[in-house]
């Protein structure tokens, strides 16, 4: 029975509400947030919304020394670093007009496959837990650590190695590194049956990422969509084959696409882009013992360095997709301008919003880790 | 292919006045074009020569030539080259056009150009703040911005040696470490 000063509520309009999907929430890679607009559980309206992570990286390059921000760039992405310093260092090089020596481009190699290997195990650790399958998230982040552990004996960092330097790298490879490095690989590709078993071939995962988030290759190559989201559209382009920098274009290796274009398609290019890191660096394992030689050429005293004036755009295959880098010189001790193009400014902007329209609710947070979108990226 | 790259380009841009191109390497090919000609000169490298993944838009500030230096990056997945268009405009008003039109990824370039150097372009979708939304100084990527005097103006410096400690340290507590101790 009703009070006597009841009075019915006016109803909305509709069933339409707005959503604030983080900065703090467990559907996020990073601190970001996306905030949108729903009716139900599908979204009708979805707005990026960064700067969490800011931290102003390009504008203290410019007041830093050039040595001084190989300590700095790796920051930019947390989960695939080794990518930054080594394009930075390319950026430098090609500037200066040094002439990197043979094995410090096979270390160089080694290294930025080792990184790709322990970002995808991140990447799809974070989508298994997105969809509820923590076991595969626990897996991943355990064998991305053994990985650290030789990151850590190479460079003595486990994360941001601050290894690379414009010239070649910072030391050798210690004595008997290849071997357990040899045998992380044995251990790693044993393991990707389970991973398959666990993860990729499950069905509480592949039903429920399958059409998720699905774009044409017409749409990826409108929105600027790069790396394994682009291959996963079909299309075959990776910048180590095609625009490649380093020794890639002396390394055998595939590049797996698939057509799916949708969530499933982008974990399975990764799945595959395992195996062919693993290969590359079986390659690497064999070829370096023989490649003789220093692995840095002679550069001025790093502290009082006047790169000379010139301005490059070198390219390299992060394992999220195309990173570049924009670097100015006008001949001082500092760069004057540098200007850092993350895969993810595409992908956790413009490409999330747009995939995310229609999407349920509940698919935000798959569509977000799909794509590999590194947040850190997009604020610098 | 790569050889022909100058040929071809210069076939196919020699319509447009007061442009110069220069090859920098095998995939790479830098373009010096005035500011009104930009924009068509994309729409040809799109349209006519496959140029359809713009990589990025970059920004640089020559402060003492008053001018903004925008390099447009493209790279066509095709003949797999680099095309980097160079053009400039007055710092002040610091106005010029989107190409949103031609290539949508510009969207987030321009937007983060006019949130960090103060370009407005015209007929871009969405000019909103993006990263500095609580940010109401002037652009900080400008050259004239400093950074250290802002901190200096509106921050106070920790203070890792406080008065506390020193009376602390005088009295023979505290955490002092003697030289000879650290080891390193």
């Amino acid at each position: 029975m009703r009070p006597e000063n009841y009075q019915a509520r006016s109803q909305p309009p509709s069933n339409e509400f707005e959503l604030n999907f983080g900065p703090n929430h467990p559907g996020i890679e990073g601190n970001y947030a996306f905030r949108v607009k729903l009716n139900g559980d599908q979204v009708l309206e979805a707005r990026a919304d960064a700067g969490y992570l800011h931290r102003g990286f390009e504008k203290l390059m410019e007041g830093r020394l050039w040595i001084q921000n190989i300590a700095l760039v790796p920051r930019i992405c947390v989960p695939d670093p080794v990518p930054m310093e080594v394009c930075y260092s390319l950026a430098i090089e090609e500037i200066g007009g040094l002439e990197v020596p043979e094995r410090a481009k096979w270390i160089r190699v080694m290294q930025l496959e080792m990184s790709r290997l322990a970002a995808h195990l991140f990447a799809f650790g974070g989508h298994a837990a997105t969809t509820g399958m923590y076991t595969t998230m626990f897996w991943g982040v355990a064998d991305r650590d053994l990985i650290l552990d030789r990151f850590e004996e190479l460079t003595g960092g486990r994360v941001y190695s601050i290894y690379n330097i414009p010239g070649g790298v910072r030391r050798d490879v210690p004595e008997g590194f290849l071997d357990r490095l040899s045998s992380l690989l044995d251990y790693l590709e044993s393991r990707l049956p389970d991973y398959d078993n666990l993860f990729f071939t499950n069905q509480v995962f592949v039903k429920r990422a399958r059409g998720v988030g699905a774009m044409t290759q017409e749409q990826a190559l409108k929105w600027g969509v790069t790396g394994p989201n682009l291959r996963a559209t079909g299309l075959e382009f990776d910048v180590r084959r095609d625009d490649p920098y380093l020794v890639y274009d002396q390394l055998d290796f595939e590049i797996p696409t698939e057509s799916g274009g949708d969530a499933l398609a982008r974990n399975l290019v990764r799945r595959a882009e395992l195996k062919q890191s693993i290969r590359i660096l079986r390659q690497v394992i064999e070829r370096l013992p023989s490649i003789e030689g220093p692995i840095r050429c002679p550069i001025p005293n790093p502290l009082a360095w006047n790169v000379p004036a010139g301005e490059a755009y070198t390219r390299v295959e992060s394992s999220k997709g195309e990173l570049a880098y924009y670097v100015v010189s006008t001949g001082g001790d500092k760069p004057y301008r540098v200007h850092v193009r993350g895969p993810s400014s595409m992908h956790a902007v413009q490409v999330l919003e747009k995939l995310a329209l229609g999407a349920r609710l509940e698919d935000i947070a798959q569509i977000m880790f799909s794509l590999d979108a590194c947040p850190p990226e997009v604020d610098r | 292919m790569s050889k022909d790259l100058n040929i071809w380009l210069d076939d196919l841009l020699g319509d447009i006045e007061n442009i110069q191109f220069k090859r920098k390497s095998s995939r790479r090919v830098r373009v010096d074009v005035g500011s009104e000609a930009l924009p068509a000169l994309l729409e040809l490298l799109q349209g006519r020569a496959s140029y359809v993944h713009l990589s990025a838009i970059s920004c640089v500030d020559w402060i003492e030539d008053e001018e903004f230096e925008l390099v447009y990056h493209v790279w066509s997945y095709e003949t797999r080259s680099l095309v980097s268009a160079h053009t400039r405009i007055p710092r002040e008003p610091g106005v010029y056009l989107s190409i949103y039109d031609l290539y949508q990824p510009a969207a987030f370039f321009e937007r983060d150009i006019h949130e960090m150097f103060g370009v407005f372009f015209e007929g871009s979708p969405d000019m909103e703040k993006f990263i500095l939304t609580e940010w109401d100084g002037p652009p900080p990527m400008r050259k004239e911005f400093d950074s250290e005097a802002f901190v200096n103006q509106h921050f106070e410096w920790e203070q890792y040696h406080p008065q506390w400690l020193k009376d602390l340290e005088e009295e023979g507590g505290g955490v002092t470490t003697r030289p000879e101790d650290i080891r390193l």
